[in-house]
């Protein structure tokens, strides 16, 4: 355990002693840095939430689950772009996560050696597509193709599901929810590759020499051991999803209402902003969009905590078991 | 580490080799900035947009001033010259809609088209349309192409009985403000339920973004009918629909019913703005196509760039309108040319 008091010692801070110039240089550098993130998250918050100000004055805080967009009568709320963020958002979560996980238990655990580079590239390459290009695909190729052939096959077996309603727009929810899941997916399936590469293979071996198959090692070992870690991609993964705003605006078809049917138009808040960006009629329709964005800024931070936290909990669980 | 010694000398390279790259083709681009006598830039409506692009060559070599024109929608266009952004804006929507609005600019009607109402049902084309019906579609009312409605307005097709993909703009729009002033023309129910905007509460469809976007649903989307700039309409092979004038004559958008809509009025109000839509019934508006508007630019009264904008405008007012018939755009009435080069005279550096 050399290396552990390699970091206790790097840890250590620069108190006592004489202060070296080269370390004051650092410290005034990097803290500088920390510092100017801070600024910029503060002024980006300050200047939407004085942009927001006329919006906050005439709807309050009703504005937030109020029903409406409707610039010509001055109606607006964010109520319908909150349900439809969290809507798509799950359900592209739901949809990627198993899938994701069974892509990082085939790279990590059973795909043969020449396989695990290539796959392991591409997973990784569908990360690094921009929003715009897959927005665009999603626009012009999946859109049909689902509203064709996908969305009416779906209604005709689970019809009786509410969820999947009579088809007949190939821009809505349903659309923006694959466009989603394919773009959360390779984070989450790269993220978790890795913690589980990271299961030390004693536990591997110890339990493979007990005799268990290879899924009741995975089940009883690698997943046990990185479950706090996976539950923070899966955070990583959402947060993505709810702030996506151009692939999104391309492919949900922008109607303003709560619909529990997927095949129905709907928005959210990322995306109805995107759709908007360049101007509205009126200064309180601008200053409502801006409310939006303050309203998806508090989302974003919430989730962001709860991410941490849940990896802080994991992380002294494991403490505690070893 | 000699690993990452090595990383970090091959990212250097390759960043040095970008910016060189970048600088080289930033002077190229100076370079050829300097060899014209100016640029001037614009910003707005997408509806305007395939006359615009008509015209950046001829400019360039008639003036020798590049037109650089960006379409990124009425609405922006209009923020965009509030804000001094860009030289000027257009807009389909006249400035008065908006507010806040450009206290500072002139309103120049520069250009005179049709929105079609595009559809597409294969190869039935040129079907007949009236106002009161096209509002009950887009309020989600009539969801059948063979609804009695319809069919009653089309005595002798054969209609099928597919869906209504009602397909309408999700970014504010010039063309959505000339559509929807329309249907509350025609609609009493749409004037007091949905209104005319520039982007509205719309009660029925899907919304894609820009001009091209709703082409493009509507061409992809059996059933689906949409409105655009009539040049989206021919350009992609859509059907387009006869409109129901309030003379009884239905009338497709092309250059005779324009311009007998344009004959509404002719003398633009102190502003600018003109208003031609939906002419009354009587022997002269005949054969006018009820859904008509002009499009505007808008220019910063004091412009540092002035010169070369009035230059533009000019040609544009004039010679400029000679590419329009190609793209269904109808050449300015002489009293309104007359007008915009008063207004053009107010630009000054």
């Amino acid at each position: 355990m050399a290396s552990l008091d390699v970091t206790d010692a790097a840890r250590r801070p620069f108190t006592g002693r004489r202060v070296r110039f080269g370390d004051l240089v650092l410290q005034s550098v990097a803290g500088f840095a920390a510092l100017g993130a801070l600024v910029l998250v503060g002024l980006i918050a300050w200047k939407v939430i004085q942009g927001a100000r006329l919006s906050i004055s005439t709807f309050g805080i009703s504005f937030v689950w109020h029903v409406a967009w409707d610039p010509v009568h001055n109606q607006f709320g964010a109520g319908s772009f909150l349900f439809g963020t969290v809507v798509t958002s799950v359900a592209a979560l739901v949809i990627a996560t198993p899938i994701a996980i069974g892509i990082a238990v085939f790279l990590s655990e059973l795909a043969p050696r020449g396989i695990r580079g290539p796959v392991t590239a591409l997973v990784e390459t569908l990360a690094a597509i921009p929003s715009v290009v897959i927005g665009l695909w999603g626009l012009l190729v999946l859109a049909p193709l689902l509203r064709d052939h996908v969305d009416p096959a779906l209604h005709r077996s689970l019809g009786f599901v509410p969820l999947f309603g009579p088809a007949s727009y190939g821009s809505n929810v349903f659309t923006a929810i694959v466009v989603l899941t394919i773009m959360i997916l390779p984070i989450i399936a790269s993220i978790s590759r890795e913690l589980f590469l990271g299961v030390p293979s004693e536990l591997k071996e110890g339990a493979l020499g007990l005799g268990t198959t290879r899924w009741e090692m995975i089940r009883g070992v690698v997943f046990p051991y990185t479950r706090g870690g996976v539950a923070a991609a899966m955070i990583l993964g959402f947060g993505r999803a709810i702030g996506e705003a151009i692939a999104v605006a391309l492919v949900i078809g922008g109607f303003t209402g709560i619909s529990v049917n997927f095949f129905n138009p709907g928005n959210t808040l990322a995306s109805q902003m995107a759709q908007n960006y360049a101007g509205l009629q009126t200064a309180v329709a601008t200053s409502s969009l801006l409310y939006l964005g303050l309203i998806l800024l508090v989302f974003s931070i919430l989730v962001n905590l709860f991410a941490q936290f849940i990896v802080r909990r994991a992380a002294r669980r494991q403490g505690l078991a070893r | 580490m000699p690993r990452s010694g090595k990383l970090v000398r091959i990212t250097l390279a390759l960043a040095a080799a970008g910016l060189v790259a970048t600088l080289a083709v930033v002077m190229a681009g100076a370079a050829s900035a300097k060899s014209s006598s100016g640029s001037v830039n614009g910003a707005g409506s997408t509806f305007v947009q395939p006359l615009v692009a008509k015209w950046e060559n001829p400019v360039q070599s008639a003036l020798g001033i590049s037109l650089n024109y960006n379409g990124v929608g009425s609405t922006g266009g209009v923020s965009a010259i509030t804000q001094k952004q860009v030289d000027f804006g257009a807009s389909d929507a006249p400035l008065s809609q908006f507010n806040p609005t450009c206290t500072t600019c002139v309103q120049i009607p520069w250009a005179l088209a049709g929105t079609g109402v595009i559809y597409n049902l294969g190869s039935l084309q040129h079907l007949k349309m009236s106002g009161s019906v096209l509002a009950q579609i887009y309020l989600g009312k009539i969801t059948k192409w063979n609804a009695p409605a319809i069919q009653k307005l089309n005595k002798g097709t054969n209609l099928p009985g597919t869906s209504i993909r009602v397909v309408h703009r999700s970014d504010g729009s010039g063309t959505s403000f000339n559509f929807t002033d329309y249907l509350s023309h025609v609609s009493h129910t749409w004037k007091s339920q949905v209104g005319t905007g520039t982007s509205v509460a719309w009660p029925a469809g899907e919304g894609v973004p820009k001009s091209a976007g709703v082409a493009g649903a509507v061409r992809t989307s059996p059933g689906a009918i949409g409105y655009v700039d009539v040049y989206y309409a021919v350009h992609n092979h859509l059907g387009l629909m006869a409109m129901k004038n309030r003379s009884g004559k239905f009338v497709l958008p092309k250059a005779k019913g324009i311009l007998a809509a344009a004959q509404l009025d002719t003398h633009p109000a102190k502003d600018g703005s003109l208003s031609i839509v939906n002419p009354p019934k009587s022997k002269k508006y005949r054969n006018a196509y009820p859904i008509s508007t002009y499009t505007y630019v808008d220019v910063q009264k004091s412009s540092g760039n002035a010169a070369n904008i009035k230059k533009v405008l000019n040609w544009a007012i004039t010679k400029g309108q000679s590419y329009g018939p190609a793209l269904i755009f109808v050449p300015l009435p002489k009293a309104v040319v007359t007008f915009d080069k008063k207004q053009i005279k107010k630009i000054h550096s």
